[in-house]
């Protein structure tokens, strides 16, 4: 009797057991891009780009309410759509590279790396995380705009996806060059798609 | 003022000429006027970034290497004049300090690439600090050497997509030009010394290295610029004013400092707009 009572026990739990396990999803590097933008020549516009380049990976547990994202950013992907210098001796997007901003040769990669999700329902609303941009950790965070996850319509996988944005101070990690013509503040806005591993 | 002071000219230009120009105006009494040269890198550098070396990263090294320099300098004169070994050593340790410069780059690349890089610029800064140390009495060629090595190295850096690099590098030309121009102005040489070329070499040298290893300045392009040290040891007219010498030895760097400035134009692959 008292066996019984343990093995059904144990089978009532263990639905419940795998409810509460994070699952991992791997970000898809051809829909996840980091833009930024950021202040040119003291507000005569604000300037936008990309990096074409990153990987990451995030885990979700909807019934425990937590989650995390790590995402490698190369820096060399940085793209402002300025990349034929024409009759420049360098164009800008190779300007963003060099030493006075991205530094890109001894800073390859820059990182995300969370360490707190906040959760609205069921879906992640505020991620906190650390940057590590130029060999510099900084406390960023990030405004989930939208959050949603189901099966993709062609192939049926499981996914989800996101769009967040927050903010930093270029000069908070050491990149001062330009300032102000060049703003300190940049808007940063990522859209992310992963697959359930 | 703020808009003054933010502007590229201002920084790069203006600002470390003057600088330059006060120090050499005080301190040529008391065999310090070589002091003009890290007058104006350093004001270059408080105007583009301030005097903030975390982290540590390349760019951080050069400014500390860059504003040591002139301390060394100062030892050599005032302390520890350099036996033979001595100024062997000296050498030796400033092709050293340009490998721990880019240590972080090098760390990232094949054995044999590391190498190759590392030597290089160690092989380039050590050329740089020895003809400099053998001309630190020429107060004319010293100066001719900053301002080949800082203004056509300014040009080159920026040709090499780094304008930051570049505008360090204009600063010290500047500087040098109102170490020049003082001495053409009261027609009388002034004490330069290790003060003076240690820091125009390291800090030229560790620039231009920089531009290299960190953005797009070609290497042939450095070879170019080990060459103006030796351009300014051709003959001046001794006999002559020592305006007419310091603008026959800046024509001879400048002309050598042009070169290596049109390799790295070439390799940019820009032409006329």
């Amino acid at each position: 009797m008292r066996h019984k009572l343990a093995v059904s026990l144990i089978a009532l739990a263990l639905p419940l057991a795998a409810t509460a396990a994070p699952e991992p999803y791997t970000l898809d590097p051809y829909h996840t891009y980091l833009h930024f933008e950021v202040d040119h020549l003291n507000g005569m516009s604000r300037m936008r780009g990309r990096f074409e380049k990153l990987a990451g990976k995030f885990t979700l547990d909807q019934a425990a309410k937590t989650g995390s994202l790590e995402v490698t950013v190369q820096t060399a992907s940085v793209s402002t759509a300025d990349n034929d210098k024409g009759s420049r001796p360098r164009s800008r997007d190779e300007h963003l590279r060099s030493p006075d901003f991205f530094n890109v040769a001894e800073f390859p990669t820059m990182s995300f790396k969370s360490t707190k999700i906040t959760f609205k329902g069921d879906n992640p609303s505020v991620i906190e995380g650390n940057v590590t941009l130029l060999g510099v950790t900084k406390p960023v965070t990030l405004n989930v705009e939208n959050w949603r996850c189901g099966p993709h319509p062609a192939s049926k996988r499981q996914m989800c996806g996101a769009n967040a944005s927050g903010s930093i101070k270029r000069s908070d990690f050491g990149m001062k060059f330009g300032i102000p013509a060049v703003g300190d503040e940049q808007k940063l806005w990522i859209e992310m798609e992963g697959y359930k591993d | 003022m703020e808009d003054i002071l933010n502007h590229p000219a201002v920084q790069a230009g203006i600002a470390p000429f003057l600088a330059a120009l006060v120090v050499v105006a005080l301190l040529q009494f008391v065999r310090l006027g070589g002091l003009a040269a890290v007058a104006g890198f350093g004001t270059a550098v408080f105007l583009i970034s301030g005097f903030d070396f975390f982290p540590l990263n390349a760019t951080n090294k050069i400014v500390l290497l860059g504003l040591a320099a002139p301390v060394i300098g100062l030892l050599l004169e005032f302390a520890f004049k350099p036996t033979r070994l001595g100024t062997v050593l000296l050498v030796l340790a400033a092709g050293a300090a340009a490998v721990w410069a880019f240590m972080s780059v090098l760390q990232q690349k094949e054995l044999a690439q590391a190498l190759l890089i590392g030597g290089g610029v160690a092989a380039f800064l050590a050329w740089l600090v020895g003809f400099g140390l053998a001309r630190a009495e020429d107060s004319i060629r010293a100066g001719a050497v900053g301002l080949g090595l800082g203004l056509g190295g300014g040009i080159a850096a920026i040709l090499g997509a780094s304008a930051k690099f570049g505008s360090y590098a204009i600063a010290l030309g500047a500087a040098s030009g109102a170490f020049l121009l003082w001495q053409m102005l009261t027609n009388k040489r002034i004490h330069a010394g290790a003060t003076f070329t240690l820091t125009v070499t390291v800090t030229a040298g560790l620039l231009l290295a920089g531009t290299m290893v960190l953005a797009q300045l070609p290497w042939y392009s450095l070879v170019m610029f080990a060459l103006v040290p030796l351009a300014t040891r051709l003959p001046l007219p001794e006999q002559s004013s020592v305006f007419v010498q310091a603008i026959v030895a800046s024509i001879y760097a400048l002309a050598v400092a042009a070169s290596a400035c049109a390799l790295a134009w070439h390799s940019s692959g820009g032409t006329p707009g």
